[in-house]
């Protein structure tokens, strides 16, 4: 009993210092806040664009088949139109502001009249193949389309379409829950890792090391101070998610997932930062693994529609856990067949592997 | 002259033996674009490819038809399947969709009779939904042109590229990979490295020599530069053998000119933040959101057309958006598309850095 009333004075007094420690830094608080919002923000920057194509439709003829070809491109699901002279659209796309122009030549009514080939001219900035492909294929879709408005009985082969959930989920939505991940790896890993590098180059280490408290309510110690100092900047993530419209359906859910997924990361953090032992390498490293592991741990979408191999290695690393959790709760979503208690499971396992590893890593000896 | 040269020597020498005393500086900040490099090359058999399962019920002519055609297609990757085995498929997400060309499909075909194509999507997001929305109706319009001169659809797309070559998406993103690199490595590690100077006292010495200020700043800031431009070199390089990144004649040097001048841009940013914050904490801070930032408004890994007009015109203020330009057009399309406007505004923007940082070396020690 008064071995734990000793470790529980220890691990206060390990997370009341690293508490004291980070806020003794001018505008620490608010820097934490800043850095969580600033990664949510570019990670959901990916989405604004929205994959449609910014377009300027030149019409030539003005015609009602014309028209009904324009809400055709409209309606694709493809296109941010803007109709424009033919000088207009040469010069947008030369200026690199739209990357398509779409041409509706002067006798496309007479010819469809006159049941004779028209074609139409698509100019396309092809930068790469992934915007370029969509426009290829929207074209198609828009003509089908066109047809099926205009001239329903000559066009019979359609697409009926059956949806597996009630409404499409737009791009930002969903993408905004998966940047709420990367925020959080971001927030755990630098507070934490900063800190625990920071004891080394500080040599303040020494302290602890030479103390004869136990390595483990040393780091749970830490780690809780680290974890507590992100207790804002998370709040302040949910609430601004919340504000931009994507509130979660399953509040409970998503709070406790939050508060697992921070814990893993100030936990790793931590690890690193006693492996490191630099604030720099740490926080250079930490940046630059962020956006790698969490662009294979399908922030897009359902891992299972990748290859093989990238499914494997995904699963490796406990973004692609977080991200499905936190799709069910804020959207309801299943992106894998394991189940929410499994992969909460399986997230408690790196948190306790995490925090064993960084109180094995922390060893009694001092760093040159 | 040669006392400003031999102290900008000195100094330069100085910061580069702090960096060979550092290597895990260099292997953190190398490790982000190889570890992108390893994902490219393990997603490249996946993108733009959603998975879907095709139940062919109709062996009809025209059903035989519109399945060869959706395998032609290459807009999925298909699995064929019983319908039970679709639905289990879709249940258990190993597919985003199941296609189903019905029974009847061939003779209502032929009897000009509505003959729709099923499609059960999971519509999780617009992103890869629109995807396959699109694809379907293609495979739809090239039936319809496999028909030859009895096809109705007498609406067709005559297309036109700006750019001689098309580029793969995952090639395509191996560049910002690069600026990205050379962003954060120019910022953070000098910008970083400047800070702890003054925070360990160590630029006492420096500072109370009888050196210019603007030699302190050239030195430190062509040391950080050395190691960045190298880093941005050994990337391309590797890009390079990867067949992604092949810059042909003038361009390597074009190439090799424009990560030169990112590198040197953002190391004197890094220095002279690190110059005015003179402690590591907050420049740790300041310098990742500035690179990112910077970064993110230049286009990011995406193309800077799809961004919101607001977006677009901040971006023209980045000057990180002239090099990314640059590379692209030097790159890939072995282009000098603006190519004086870039190279202007990168040096400009550069030697503005460099002056910044002068501006902010104070001779006086932070207590």
């Amino acid at each position: 009993m008064q071995k734990l009333h000793y470790h529980a004075q220890v691990i206060w007094g390990c997370m009341t210092k690293e508490i004291q420690t980070a806020l003794a830094e001018r505008g620490a608080a608010v820097s934490q806040i800043f850095r969580a919002l600033f990664f949510l923000a570019i990670m959901s920057y990916l989405a604004i664009g929205g994959g449609i194509a910014p377009t300027a439709v030149v019409m030539n003829d003005t015609g009602p088949y014309a028209r009904q070809f324009y809400n055709a491109l409209a309606n694709a699901y493809s296109f941010r139109l803007q109709t424009a002279s033919a000088q207009e659209a040469q010069n947008l796309i030369e200026a690199g502001k739209i990357v398509a122009v779409v041409t509706i030549p002067a006798d496309f009514d007479t010819r469809l009249q006159q049941n004779q080939p028209v074609q139409v001219p698509v100019t396309i900035d092809n930068l790469n193949t992934d915007f370029t492909n969509d426009i290829r294929r929207a074209v198609p879709l828009s003509i089908t389309l066109f047809y099926g408005k205009a001239f329903p009985q000559v066009v019979t082969v359609t697409p009926q379409e059956h949806d597996f959930y009630p409404q499409d989920t737009g791009y930002f939505p969903y993408l905004v829950v998966s940047a709420l991940v990367v925020a959080l790896m971001v927030l755990g890993l630098s507070t934490s890792g900063e800190s625990a590098a920071r004891e080394w180059e500080n040599g303040t280490i020494k302290e602890f090391l030479l103390s004869p408290a136990n390595r483990f309510a040393v780091v749970i110690g830490k780690m809780l101070g680290a974890f507590l100092i992100g207790l804002v900047p998370l709040a302040v993530l949910l609430i601004v998610i919340v504000a931009v419209g994507v509130p979660p359906l399953h509040w409970g859910e998503a709070i406790g997932f939050s508060l697992l997924t921070l814990l893993i990361f100030v936990a790793f953090g931590n690890l690193m930062g006693t492996l490191l032992k630099k604030r720099l390498t740490t926080i250079l490293l930490a940046y630059g693994a962020v956006l790698p592991i969490f662009a294979i741990s399908g922030p897009f979408g359902p891992i299972s529609f990748q290859t093989r191999i990238t499914q494997v290695i995904a699963q490796l690393f406990p973004p692609y856990y977080a991200i499905v959790l936190q799709q069910h709760a804020f959207h309801n979503f299943t992106l894998n067949t394991l189940g929410l208690g499994l992969n909460t499971a399986i997230l408690c396992i790196y948190a306790v592997g995490l925090v064993v590893l960084a109180a094995l890593a922390l060893r009694r000896h001092t760093a040159n | 002259m040669i006392p400003f040269v031999n102290a900008v020597w000195a100094i330069y020498r100085k910061d580069l033996a702090v960096w060979q005393h550092n290597p895990g500086i260099l292997i953190a900040t190398i490790i982000s674009p190889l570890l992108f490099f390893l994902l490219l090359t393990v997603e490249v058999g996946a993108v733009g490819l959603s998975p879907v399962a095709l139940v062919t019920l109709d062996t009809g002519a025209s059903g035989i038809q519109m399945q060869q055609i959706f395998h032609q297609a290459d807009v999925f990757r298909i699995t064929d399947a019983s319908t039970e085995q679709a639905q289990v498929l879709l249940n258990h997400l190993d597919v985003a969709a199941v296609i189903t060309i019905p029974a009847d499909f061939t003779a209502r075909f032929q009897a000009h009779e509505s003959s729709p194509i099923v499609l059960a999507l999971n519509n999780l997001n617009l992103d890869f939904v629109n995807d396959i929305r699109r694809a379907v109706p293609d495979a739809i319009t090239q039936f319809y042109t496999a028909q030859g001169s009895a096809s109705p659809i007498k609406v067709t797309m005559q297309e036109t590229d700006l750019r001689h070559r098309d580029v793969g998406l995952l090639a395509f993103m191996v560049l910002p990979i690069i600026v990205m690199m050379l962003t954060i490595n120019g910022m953070l590690t000098n910008g970083t490295m400047a800070a702890s100077e003054w925070e360990t006292n160590r630029i006492k010495e420096t500072l109370l020599a009888p050196v210019a200020r603007s030699a302190i700043i050239v030195g430190k800031v062509l040391a950080g530069f050395t190691t960045t431009f190298l880093l941005g070199v050994v990337v391309l390089s590797f890009g390079d053998l990867l067949g992604w990144t092949q810059p042909q004649g003038i361009h390597i040097v074009i190439s090799l000119l424009m990560i030169a001048l990112i590198a040197l841009f953002s190391t004197g940013l890094g220095v002279a933040l690190g110059a005015a914050l003179q402690r590591v904490q907050p420049v740790l801070i300041a310098s990742a959101l500035l690179a990112f930032g910077l970064f993110m408004l230049a286009g990011g890994i995406s193309v800077l057309a799809f961004e919101p007009a607001w977006i677009q015109t901040i971006a023209a203020f980045s000057p990180l958006t002239y090099g990314v330009h640059a590379l692209e057009q030097a790159v890939f399309y072995s282009s000098s598309d603006q190519f004086v406007r870039d190279v202007l505004v990168m040096s400009l923007s550069s030697l503005v850095a460099l002056w910044l940082g002068v501006l902010m070396l104070q001779r006086r020690i932070v207590s």
